[in-house]
């Protein structure tokens, strides 16, 4: 069976994407990891128009809720590679082999990680890198949290809550972080600001049960016993598997036009993968909506023109 | 209906969203389910990480058969779902 999109992602862009898609008639399939992305991270979002207050979970469900409704199909698969057959495209996920006549990629950022020796080991086993689905799991133990921005200072005043100790590691002596969450950081009195220091390794036997940090001053390590490491080191793109078929820029974003054409015609993208420098999740959902009817549009062999599109179907 | 007859158990925490998803799929398949947040339970916290081998959430419980993380195909499988 062939697709006519195959959309990969399911955050902001490639949802909205995949209802635009299935409202004009497409054969549409998600692939995605996992549900929202980075903003399903975000316990409180307040600035999606229409919404005051939602978390991103919520927001993101009810996009997927509209996209299975209005026809289009998911499966939560990694991505392994991806190839031109012809005219069409082949996606290699960790499950199944699926085609599609277009493309659409909208899988934004992922977590950075460590590239430290025990972290592949112990993730999931005190290695997290999502603070508001896993802290709770920490309660009364010890846990470090790497990383010197907001997500990381947020995650260690969440986690002053619940854990009996947290340690803040940085590689820096200062933070990128806003003022007003550094002071609520050293207003609680269980976090401990351990600055200039690198993680090396993660020692445990089951579970975690160490790290060892080196001072980038001093080159002395230190061994902290801990429960928990939270990484909050940012994000990236990754875009590897895809940079045989479209262009990239030095970040390794992909670069697209203002229709969201990528320079291989069927591939189009959205979202934060893109090389649009405002990474927010209405703009990831507009960009959507401007890849799938580009992407309708290839699909045509037409232009893009002006077409009115809302309300119920007939 | 095999599946009606099973037990299933999901550990989970607030702001897990794979927790959410598999939830909304047991909704939606008729499937019958108890829930323990683990942020809240201690005790239950405790055997999820003895059953799991690891402190991630979710874990899903299906009769015996233990599921780490939101696997629909898995769940599927041991539902004897389609």
């Amino acid at each position: 069976m062939i697709y006519d999109i195959i959309i990969i992602g399911a955050g902001p862009a490639g949802l909205t994407a995949a209802i635009y898609a299935c409202r004009r008639e497409l054969k549409t399939l998600i692939i995605s990891k996992d549900l929202g992305g980075q903003i399903a991270k975000a316990p409180d979002v307040r600035n999606f128009p229409g919404f005051e207050e939602i978390s991103g979970a919520e927001l993101t469900q009810k996009m997927m809720d509209q996209a299975q409704k209005l026809g289009a199909e998911v499966v939560f698969e990694g991505i392994k590679s991806v190839t031109k057959e012809g005219k069409n495209f082949e996606v290699q996920a960790s499950a199944g082999k699926y085609k599609g006549k277009a493309l659409i990629l909208a899988y934004g950022k992922t977590p950075r990680s460590l590239g430290v020796d025990g972290e592949e080991k112990f993730a999931g086993k005190g290695v997290s890198y999502c603070a508001t689905c896993d802290m709770p799991v920490f309660r009364n133990k010890t846990v470090a949290i790497l990383g010197g921005g907001n997500s990381a200072l947020d995650a260690a005043i969440y986690g002053s809550k619940i854990a009996k100790q947290i340690y803040i590691i940085h590689r820096r002596d200062e933070f990128r972080a806003d003022e007003i969450e550094l002071k609520n950081a050293k207003k609680a009195k269980n976090i401990e600001f351990v600055l200039n220091s690198i993680p090396k390794e993660i020692k445990g036997d089951k579970f975690v049960k160490s790290l060892i940090i080196e001072d980038v001053n001093t080159k002395k390590t230190r061994d902290i016993p801990v429960d928990g490491i939270f990484v909050e080191i940012g994000y990236e793109v990754k875009t590897d598997i895809v940079a045989h078929l479209v262009k990239l820029d030095e970040l390794k974003q992909i670069i697209i036009d203002n229709t969201c054409s990528t320079s291989q015609p069927g591939i189009f993208a959205a979202g934060d993968i893109t090389n649009t420098p405002m990474k927010q999740s209405i703009v990831a959902a507009g960009e959507g909506a401007k890849a799938a009817l580009s992407a309708y549009h290839y699909l045509q062999g037409s232009k893009p023109t002006v077409m009115v599109d809302w309300g119920k179907k007939t | 209906m095999s599946c009606m007859a099973k037990k299933v158990k999901i550990y989970s925490t607030p702001y897990c969203t794979y927790c959410k998803l598999a939830k909304n799929f047991f909704t939606k398949n008729s499937v019958a389910f108890t829930e323990v947040d683990v942020s809240e339970d201690e005790k239950e916290l405790n055997s999820m990480v003895k059953k799991s081998g690891q402190m991630g959430v979710p874990v899903i419980e299906i009769d015996d058969k233990v599921i780490v993380g939101y696997n629909e195909a898995k769940i599927k499988k041991l539902l004897g779902l389609k």
